[in-house]
Parts: structure tokens; C-alpha cells; sequence
């Protein structure tokens, strides 16, 4: 692990980034399982989704995360070659090839957006990439810009990130109606 | 001019088709014609005029046109290149339609003339510039003289689509927000564009609904997304979206950055050669990869 | 509406530790959906599974989220447990708190926000799930085996004898391949044909086994468990009913100096024939290219230029007016395995390809490969097992052996290594030492790859105890000089030029797939690689089983391989094949994508990017038939879940069941920061 991520950005007061992530199922989201159970610490502000295969996930995803206030998201899933699907990974990798370069041109960070190849036995680098978003996310700040897309009136405070949550741990965050 | 016409005029007699489309003279330029009639064929027209990409009346949801019975359609180099996207996805069969290509020049930016003029570097088509397909390959006739390639505009749309990327994110940002910003969903550019013919379109979708669909900018920037999306390496930049386009969105900018996309990534150019499969929806194994870690 | 059940495990103190559960439940208690949520020290222990299968019957729950460990875990125990208590098993998802959230992290705050939300989104999520039943397809318990070599009969002899019928079909007139051509096996030097023939003659008396020789595949319709195969039956000119292998026609047959394939062109066999002696089954064909009657036919002429065989034959089993015939057998799995054919390295290449012209094969009959080898040394051979080289048939006294030929050789075309050569080089160098004591056996070679059980053992002995001299080096060109073969090489070891005066010379070329790989892929919907072999589903874990569902892999078709590698693959096969027979019906998840009729366009993405071939066109009609378009449909028997299609799919017109658009809008909006 580098020194210079700091996964626990809350303590020193800093913003905490919300991060979706899209995962496969068969190779990045049982990399992450291998983290866990190789304890590998990390930080605690990704979200995961889990999908069959990369080749499932779709730009819109990411759109919607962005949407509803993720500051930055991941893609993961099955080295070339090795995905259990045979070519949903080929396919995935053009559509966000696009995806990743149409968004840069319409003015997106595309660092905002991790894209990796996590095998099922790569949990340590599950857990790099998971640490380098969140801090690569948080030095861009919030993506406030995105949330001020939205429409006049429907903009309410977000219930406050994991850092907030930290105070009255029997509380836990009460869920907006959704 | 009159070889098109007397094509026409052969084609519907000895009943090859039922009816030629293709353009005709109105009293603020050019407009697609429907000929049935024999007689009627000195009505159609070619000239710097005639922009309109009149594959968008093969799409299979056109009843009333279809009704019509067997069609010859009068295509440019950059139409024709959309039948090859409609036949690439079985949208059309190949024997339905009889091709009549014309030899092209380019067109002009703002075509409704009561006259044609010729073509200048202020009043061409930005498009038309650098066109690969003036002897479209893919028709059953090709009619005209061969002609000189378009002039090259005051600024073409590489250059801009260059200055944009120059520019840093946030101004980049700025542009396209304010462009999308001023999108009223009205899908103008949906309808016109000859390779959008889904039944129900993603963006009609409700459950769930994906797109937002008032006009407001977060809907309307995943709107254009997904637009941009759907078309990489299908486009056929015929310059119909954003002729349409009723508040000037500079969607050909857009639409040159795909290009650039997939003929930098894939070494793709969109053509008319129906085997010429569209780059998404095919893979390589050794795709660049380089944004993945 | 929906009434969730919610149920927190503490997992002992792996979750408890630094999850609060108690604080989890409790929001989620107050979650809209939800109708009831508890937490327990162990959710998985048959209390906890208790508690839940309770819960579902006392509060009418919809659904079930388990927030505990991995799905990988446990999400079938708790399935099974909704299913015992009535609540459909797909209405049960899990959540994963432990390896994404409690062991990942320190603080306990964040810890337990993090479960919240991960729990809340399964919860989104489950609302939308649909109560789906598993796939069931019936399965025909019969096998097709493609390749009658040493692979498809030990394949075939598996699922026999675990009570199923196989047919085999084989496209020379015998089974047994290539193997029957060998002389010794390495590292035992068993008599190849004494331990092959054995199993031939069980496979052709097997009464499970159904033999199709001189057959090839036709086409193949159809999907795992209800596959239609359509076999070509080529002209025999012999009807295998009552011939009785007398070989009078052969005695008869003028004909006799075609090249015999079975030789390797060393030696000749006449137009009516059987490969070799112990063919199975012992029946000729009539080599219709080569047969003078039928020379004569095709340049027209009215009498027939011969009919000897005919008349010697007294069964009257032979009838020159045959043709091709058409069988179709339905079967529920298919087993490829065609083996090899070895690189012919002359001028004549196909695409992709660069021949060794400057090895002279072809040019100088007495550089041969490796089969031309077997056969000389095959006591059964052309030379009854005397080794005498072709153009004079004078004993070699020295003999080279080249190693690599093809193989390893990415400037020719193929770069992988052929897996068999130096284990085959040495036995040849041993065999011809053994018969030649005076000879002089020297090996060109890059690297000895004899990793096998025994093998390291076995070229380490052709160089000490037969005396096989090996020379570190390539060889630049070989060419007849007078009576000798000249070979040049170089010895990278002392780094000398090396010049021999050969008698012979033998090429180890590499093994490729067989002729018509390609189009019998295509017939069966499987890839094949660049070089032809046909690719295996999971390079480690899958190494028998192909993308496509029911078809099956053993052998040299999928990559160089060994007689005891074939034989496992084979072995592997049955077994796969059986515990596919085992029950009348396929059970599939119903992970299985849905097209909507109505708003699909068929413009077949979908298909294009299907890696299974589950997608086809279907013809839409109106209610009086007439066809009014056509849409994409998905085989739920082939279709094996990736979703790639839909997110092809430009429309959105096809749902991933159990990942569908709405169950995954959902925990994206779960997830919701920002209204």
C-alpha cells in the first residue's frame, strides 16, 4: 500500500467521495470476497453492485450513479482471456473505451471513472484499486457540477457520508423515501 | 439532371419500382419527392440543394411508405452509407430497394434557396469537406459527371472538434452544458438520423426510466450521451441532427469525435460496404486498453 | 406490495465485531418495503435458518435479504431454506457484510453505515425480483463421438459402459487413427497397435456403440440435450452387412500401386482396400479417384474398364452404384475428437503458413517426418520393420532427427511448442539404435521438453544407454549430395558450425488440427483458435468443455497432446457426459435472457455478440400468418446469463432475468446521495 493514500481521509476532516462500483460476478466481485477474507484493509467508500459479467454493464449505469450523487464509480471485472463468459469482457472494453472518451470530451474527469481488470485471485489488487479511486476522487472534490444538473427544486441536502456516520454509531443513516 | 430524370421515367414504366424518392424543386428549396407517376418525372432534381438524407424514409416503421410498393431511391455518397448500416442490422433487404446514386460535389449549409448556387468555402456544408464515398459503390446505378471535391469550409469541423479538445475540462464542460442545456427533447435529431429506427426507443423506456424525460439539463445531458453512444461508429454524418436540430446544438462536432474514436481506437471508417461490420459489437483481442488499470 | 424480511447475522464476531447488527436491523426496520428485520448470532445454523423459514410464514414476506457473508457462501442454503418454507428461491438475495464491509474495515461507524447501505440497495433490489422457476430441458441420453483415434474410442468406451448408447463416427474406413500407425509408445515402448487393437474391437462389439466409418458430419441442429446430427455416409462400394473381410477383392484389384495413406506414402495399397490388417471394421472401401472403373465412368466411357473385384467377391457384397448416404441420430451431447494431422512442411501452403523448403521434403525421398518413421520401424510396415531409408532401400548409417520443425517457429506460422516431439525423437532414436547397433542416431534440438511421468527417464536413457548423440542447434538446410543427405547445423554449445553426411534424415513437424476443423466448428457452434484447435471453455477449469453447451473436447483437436493426456481427456469427457445423463431433465438457473417481442427490432446484436449462439432470428406473424417482421429470440437451454446482449441492445428490448434493468436501476437508486 502507497503511503501516500490515506484511507481514512475522515479523520483528518477531509470530503469523503461516494464511489459505485459495477463489478462481475465470477472474477472481481470474488477478488473482493478474497480481500475480505485476507482482511485487507481498505477504504470504506465504495458501494459494490454486482452484475454476471462486465459485458452486462451498461454507460447507463454510470450515468444514473453520477446522477444520483456518486462522485466517482468503478468498472471491474475479468482479465482478457479469463472472462467466464468467454468475450463479455472484449465487448465491455470498446463500449467503455467510447464511453471513457466521449465523457472526457464533454468536459467529465475521467478520473472520476476506474476502469480494472480484478481476477478472482487478485484481492490485494482489489483492494489498491478500490484505495487509489477513493483517493484520486477525493482530490477532485466533489462532483458537484454533475448534481447541479439537476432540475430546480428536486435538489435536497444529501444524508451526510460515511465520515458523518461516524458519531452516533446506533443510529446508523436513515434512508431518504426513495 | 435528365439522366436522373429519364432513369426515373424508365424505372417506373417498366414497373422496376413504384415510386421514386428523391427531390424536387419548392419555393424555399429543395424537398424530398415522392414520384409515382411517369409524367412526373421531371419534378426530380439534383443540385448543392439537396441535403435531405432520404434513406429515413426506409425505415421499416414507415408504413405508409412501404405501402407505396417497390422503391428507388436517389442517394448520395453519405446516404448510401446508411443503407449499409440498415442492412448491417436486417432493417432492409437489399432487394427491396433499387439504389440510384448521384455523383456528388457537396452541399450547401443553408440549402433553402429558391435557386442553386454554387459552393464557396463560406457556403458549404463544413461536412462535405474531406467526403470518402463520391463514388458510392454500394447503388445500382451512379449517375452525373464526376465532381470536384468539396471546397474546404472557412473553418472545418476537425478543427473545431481540435480546439475544443485543446481546451481544458471545465471549459469543455461549460460548452456541452450549455449546449445540452438548451435541448427541448423534442428528438427532432431521432427521427431525422436514417439509423434510428427502434419501435420503442431507450428513451422512452419508463421501467425504469433511464433517461429522464423532461427538459431539464441532467436529462437532457443523458439524452445526448446516450445518442452519442448509440451512434459510435454508425454515424454516417449526414448532417441531418443538426440541420434539425430547432435550437442549433452543434451535434456535428459530436458526431466528428465518434469518427475519431473508432478510426483511432479500431481503424474504423464507417462506409458502404455492408460487410464492413460496425466496430461495437466486435472485438479484437489486442483493443487498446490503455484508461484500464 | 412488498413485505421484505431482513435478517442481520452476526457471523459470531466476524461481522458483530465492527458491525453493529442490532443498529443495522433497526434501520432497516424503518426501510419502506420492509416488513420484518432481525439479527442472529448465526444465520446459516439451523436455528437461524429456523428463524427465517418463521419469519417468511408468520409475516407473509415477499422476499428475503440476508446480510452476512458472500453469496459465493451461502446464497443456495438460503435459497433451499425460503424454498422449504414456501417463499420462491429466487425472491432470496443475499448481502454481502462481511468480506465487503466487516473484514474490510476498522471504524465502526463506517463500518456500519457501509452495511446499511450495501443492505438497503439489496433490499431495492428485491423488490423487483421475480418469482422464476429453474429451466427444465429434456435431455436425450444418447452421445455422438466425432473421431474414432484413440481419444473418441476411449470417450465413446466410457459412456458405454456407463449404460448410454454412443454413436462413433469416424471419417477413414477404420478406427484407430493415428495411434495404429505407431510403432512403440513412449516411455514404456509398448507395441502401440497390440494395446490399441484391444480397445477397437470392444468398441466396434460394444452393444452400446453404434460405428459410423467412412462418415463425416453433415450438419447439426439443435442444443445440449436435444442435439439432431445429419451424418454423410460416403460410398463404401461395399456392403458392410455382407462382407465378411475374405480380401479376394483385394487379391483381384489390378490397381496396385496407389500410395497408401496408412504407409505415409512409403508404401502402396491397391484401390479396393482396407487400411491396414486389423481394420476395424474389417471392411474395404472402394478409393473411387483412384478405381480404373471408375477413371474410366468419369472420362465417359460406356463399358466399364473393370470389375475384377466384383467378380472375385462371392458374397456379391459390391455394387459400384452406391452413393452418399444420409443418417440423422438425435443425441444430447456431442464429443469432438478428431486429433491431429502433422504439418506437411513442402513449397504448397496454406494461408498463414511458410513451408521448410530448404529441408527438402519432398524433393529428397529420404527426408522424411516422424509417421514415415513409425511406419518403417513398424514391424506390420512397408520395410516389415527393417529400418531402410526410401530412395534405395540401403540400412541408414547415420540418421538425423530435427526437433522443432514447424513447432515454436512464430516466422512460419505457428509458435506454440508440439508437446510430443522430443518424447518421440528419442524413442526414435532408440528404435533405430535397437535395430541399427553400428548406426549413428543424432538429434538436432532446442530444448528437451519430456515432462511427463517417466519421461525425463526415458530421453535421458536414448542418450546414455543408446548412445543417441544430441545437438544443441537449429539446421539451416538439408540437400542431397550424391548418395548422401547433407545437413547443415549449428551446435550452440560449442558454438561450432556442424556439417553431417547423413543416410536419412527425420523431421519432427509440428502437430496441427485436421483438415475441415474450421467448418465442423462452425457446424457445431464452437471457436477455434488461430492455429485451428478448437477452444476449450476455461483454459484451467474447464479444459474439456467448450462455450457451447453439450459439446465436448478430447484429445490432439484441442491442442498437441500426449496418447495418456488424450486418454484422460477422453475419460474426462464420459464423466461429463454421464453426470449430464444422470437425470431425465437439465436443471439451469434461470439466469436466462427474455426478449420483449414487441419493442425488439431485430436488427440481431444480440446474436452477434451471444458467445454461446443462443440468439437467432425468429419471423413475427399477425394473427392470419402473414410475416410482419422478425425479433431476436434467446434459447433458454443455450443462453448461459452474461447479459451481454443487453447492453447491446440499443433499445433495451431484452432483460437478463434475476439482473434485470429494474433490479439494477434500483440499487443504483439505492445508493441515492441526491434526490
Amino acid at each position: 500500500m502507497s503511503d501516500s493514500i490515506d484511507i481514512n481521509g475522515a479523520a483528518a476532516g477531509l470530503f469523503e467521495p461516494r464511489i459505485t462500483a459495477f463489478v462481475c460476478n465470477w472474477c472481481t466481485y470474488t477478488g473482493a470476497d478474497l480481500a475480505g477474507t485476507s482482511r485487507l484493509h481498505m477504504a470504506s467508500n465504495v458501494r459494490i453492485i454486482r452484475l454476471p459479467c462486465t459485458g452486462r454493464i451498461d454507460p447507463l449505469f454510470i450515468i444514473k450513479a453520477f446522477e444520483r450523487g456518486a462522485d466517482g464509480v468503478i468498472v471491474s471485472g475479468c482479465h482478457p482471456a479469463d472472462c467466464h463468459y468467454t468475450s463479455g469482457n472484449y465487448h465491455a472494453r470498446r463500449r467503455f473505451a467510447v464511453f471513457h472518451d466521449i465523457m472526457e470530451f464533454i468536459g467529465v474527469d475521467p478520473r472520476r471513472m476506474t476502469f480494472s481488470w480484478v481476477s478472482a485471485s487478485e484481492g490485494a489488487k482489489w483492494r489498491d484499486v478500490v484505495n487509489e479511486a477513493v483517493t484520486n476522487v477525493r482530490a477532485l472534490g466533489p462532483f458537484a457540477a454533475y448534481r447541479a444538473l439537476a432540475p430546480e427544486g428536486a435538489g435536497r441536502a444529501a444524508p451526510a457520508g460515511p465520515s458523518a456516520a461516524a458519531v452516533p454509531a446506533s443510529a446508523g443513516a436513515k434512508a431518504e423515501a426513495s | 439532371m435528365n439522366e436522373l430524370r429519364e432513369l426515373a421515367r424508365t424505372l417506373l414504366t417498366d414497373g422496376t419500382v413504384r415510386v421514386i424518392i428523391g427531390w424536387e424543386d419548392a419555393r424555399r428549396g429543395a424537398r424530398p419527392a415522392f414520384v409515382t407517376d411517369p409524367a412526373d418525372a421531371d419534378r426530380l432534381i439534383f443540385d448543392t440543394r439537396c441535403v435531405h438524407n432520404l434513406v429515413t424514409y426506409l425505415d421499416p416503421r414507415r408504413d405508409n411508405v412501404a405501402e407505396l410498393g417497390k422503391i428507388g431511391l436517389v442517394v448520395k455518397g453519405c446516404d448510401a452509407k446508411a443503407i449499409a448500416g440498415l442492412l448491417r442490422e436486417a432493417q432492409l433487404n437489399r432487394d427491396d430497394v433499387v439504389l440510384i446514386g448521384v455523383r456528388c460535389g457537396g452541399v450547401l449549409e443553408e440549402n433553402e434557396l429558391p435557386a442553386a448556387v454554387p459552393l464557396t468555402p463560406e457556403n458549404v456544408a463544413p461536412r462535405c469537406y474531406g467526403c470518402d464515398n463520391r463514388e458510392p459503390a454500394l447503388v445500382d446505378h451512379l449517375l452525373g459527371e464526376a465532381q470536384p471535391e468539396p471546397p474546404r469550409p472557412v473553418t472545418t469541423i476537425d478543427e473545431r472538434v481540435a480546439a475544443l479538445d485543446a481546451k481544458p475540462l471545465e471549459e469543455r464542460w461549460a460548452f456541452w452544458t450549455e449546449q445540452f442545456g438548451k435541448c427541448v427533447r423534442c428528438y427532432a435529431c431521432r427521427q431525422v438520423c436514417p439509423l434510428c429506427v427502434c419501435e420503442r426507443c431507450v428513451a422512452e423506456k419508463t421501467r425504469p426510466q433511464w433517461i429522464e424525460a423532461s427538459a431539464h439539463p441532467r436529462g437532457n445531458m443523458s439524452w445526448n450521451i446516450t445518442r452519442a453512444l448509440h451512434l459510435a461508429g454508425r454515424c454516417v454524418d449526414c448532417g441531418e441532427c443538426e440541420r434539425f436540430c430547432p435550437v442549433g446544438i452543434p451535434l456535428s462536432l459530436m458526431n466528428r469525435k465518434l469518427q475519431q474514436i473508432v478510426g483511432e481506437r479500431y481503424g474504423y471508417t464507417v462506409s458502404d460496404d455492408p460487410e464492413n461490420a460496425a466496430p461495437i459489437g466486435d472485438y479484437r483481442l489486442d483493443d487498446k486498453q490503455e484508461f484500464i488499470k | 406490495m412488498s413485505r421484505v424480511g431482513v435478517f442481520v447475522c452476526h457471523c459470531g464476531e466476524n461481522i458483530a465485531r465492527t458491525v453493529d447488527c442490532e443498529a443495522v436491523a433497526e434501520a432497516l426496520r424503518e426501510h419502506p418495503g420492509v416488513a420484518v428485520a432481525e439479527d442472529y448470532k448465526y444465520m446459516c445454523s439451523d436455528p437461524g435458518q429456523a428463524l427465517v423459514k418463521k419469519a417468511i410464514e408468520e409475516n407473509n414476506l415477499t422476499g428475503v435479504v440476508i446480510a452476512a457473508c458472500s453469496p459465493h457462501m451461502h446464497e443456495k442454503t438460503f435459497r433451499r431454506a425460503c424454498d422449504q418454507a414456501g417463499l420462491n428461491q429466487f425472491m432470496c438475495e443475499m448481502a454481502n457484510v462481511r468480506e465487503h464491509c466487516s473484514w474490510i474495515h476498522e471504524d465502526r461507524g463506517e463500518a456500519t453505515s457501509k452495511a446499511i447501505d450495501i443492505t438497503r440497495t439489496i433490499v431495492e433490489k428485491v423488490k423487483h425480483n421475480r418469482p422464476l422457476e429453474s429451466i427444465h430441458i429434456p435431455v436425450t441420453k444418447r452421445a455422438l463421438v466425432i473421431g474414432g483415434g484413440i481419444a473418441g474410442i476411449q470417450a465413446a468406451l466410457d459412456i458405454a459402459d456407463g449404460g448410454h448408447e454412443v454413436v462413433l463416427i469416424e471419417k477413414e474406413a477404420s478406427i484407430g487413427g493415428h495411434m495404429s500407425q505407431l510403432s512403440e509408445t513412449f516411455p514404456t515402448l509398448d507395441c502401440s497397435q497390440c494395446i490399441l487393437t484391444p480397445r477397437m474391437v470392444e468398441a466396434y462389439q460394444h452393444p452400446n456403440i453404434k460405428l459410423h466409418t467412412w462418415s463425416e458430419v453433415e450438419k447439426v441442429d439443435g442444443y445440449i440435450g436435444n442435439f439432431e446430427v445429419t451424418i454423410r455416409k460416403k460410398a463404401r462400394s461395399v456392403d458392410e452387412d455382407l462382407c465378411n473381410g475374405c480380401g479376394d477383392c483385394q487379391a483381384a484389384c489390378p490397381a496396385k500401386r496407389i500410395p497408401s495413406e496408412f504407409e505415409a506414402g512409403l508404401g502402396k495399397r491397391t484401390a479396393i482396400y482396407v487400411p491396414f490388417p486389423q481394420a476395424v471394421p474389417n471392411i474395404p472401401v472402394l478409393d473411387r479417384v483412384n478405381c480404373t472403373l471408375f477413371k474410366g465412368r468419369r472420362k465417359g466411357l460406356k463399358k466399364d474398364a473393370c470389375g475384377k473385384c466384383k467378380e472375385a467377391c462371392l458374397k456379391e457384397a459390391i455394387d459400384f452404384d452406391t452413393e452418399d448416404t444420409f443418417v440423422t441420430e438425435a443425441v444430447g451431447a456431442i464429443v469432438v475428437a478428431t486429433g491431429f494431422k502433422l504439418y506437411d512442411i513442402g513449397r504448397d501452403q496454406p494461408e498463414g503458413l511458410k513451408g521448410y523448403g530448404e529441408y527438402g521434403y519432398g524433393e529428397v525421398p529420404d527426408v522424411i517426418d516422424g509417421l514415415q518413421f513409425e511406419r518403417l520401424a513398424s514391424a506390420s510396415g512397408p520395410t516389415e520393420g527393417a529400418i531402410l531409408r526410401p530412395s534405395d532401400g540401403k540400412e541408414p548409417k547415420t540418421v538425423v532427427f530435427v526437433h522443432c520443425v514447424g513447432s515454436r517457429d512464430p516466422e512460419k506460422g505457428i509458435s506454440y511448442c508440439s508437446k510430443i516431439c522430443c518424447m518421440y525423437n528419442a524413442k526414435h532414436a532408440m528404435l533405430y539404435k535397437h535395430k541399427v547397433h553400428d548406426g549413428r542416431a543424432i538429434a538436432f534440438y532446442m530444448d528437451i521438453r519430456a515432462g511427463g511421468k517417466g519421461y525425463d527417464e526415458f530421453s535421458r536413457r536414448a542418450i546414455e544407454e543408446d548412445g543417441a548423440e544430441y545437438v544443441r542447434g537449429r539446421v539451416s538446410r538439408i540437400f542431397r549430395d550424391g548418395d548422401v543427405v547433407k545437413v547443415w547445423g549449428y551446435d550452440t554449445l560449442s558454438g561450432e558450425q556442424v556439417v553431417i553426411d547423413a543416410d536419412m534424415v527425420v523431421l519432427a513437424t509440428a502437430m496441427r488440427p485436421q483438415d475441415g476443423i474450421r467448418e465442423l466448428a462452425q457446424k457445431l457452434s464452437v471457436s477455434t483458435d488461430e492455429h485451428g484447435f478448437i477452444n476449450e471453455a476455461h483454459p484451467k477449469l474447464r479444459p474439456v468443455e467448450t462455450n457451447t453447451a453439450g459439446v465436448f473436447i478430447a484429445g490432439a483437436c484441442q491442442a498437441p497432446r500426449d496418447i495418456p493426456e488424450a486418454v484422460a481427456m477422453a475419460s474426462a469427457t464420459g464423466a461429463k457426459v454421464l453426470g449430464l445423463f444422470s437425470a431425465d431433465e437439465l436443471e439451469r438457473e434461470p439466469a436466462v435472457a427474455v426478449v420483449d417481442e414487441n419493442t425488439c427490432i431485430g436488427c440481431m446484436r444480440c446474436e452477434l455478440v451471444c458467445p454461446y449462439g443462443a440468439i437467432e432470428q425468429r419471423e413475427i406473424c399477425t394473427v392470419d400468418g402473414h410475416v410482419c417482421g422478425h425479433v431476436a429470440y434467446v434459447n433458454p437451454g443455450v443462453c448461459q446469463g452474461c447479459g451481454t446482449c443487453q447492453a447491446v441492445c440499443l433499445s433495451k428490448s431484452v432483460e437478463l432475468q434475476t439482473f434485470t434493468d429494474e433490479q439494477i436501476f434500483s440499487e443504483i437508486n439505492a445508493l441515492c446521495y441526491w434526490e
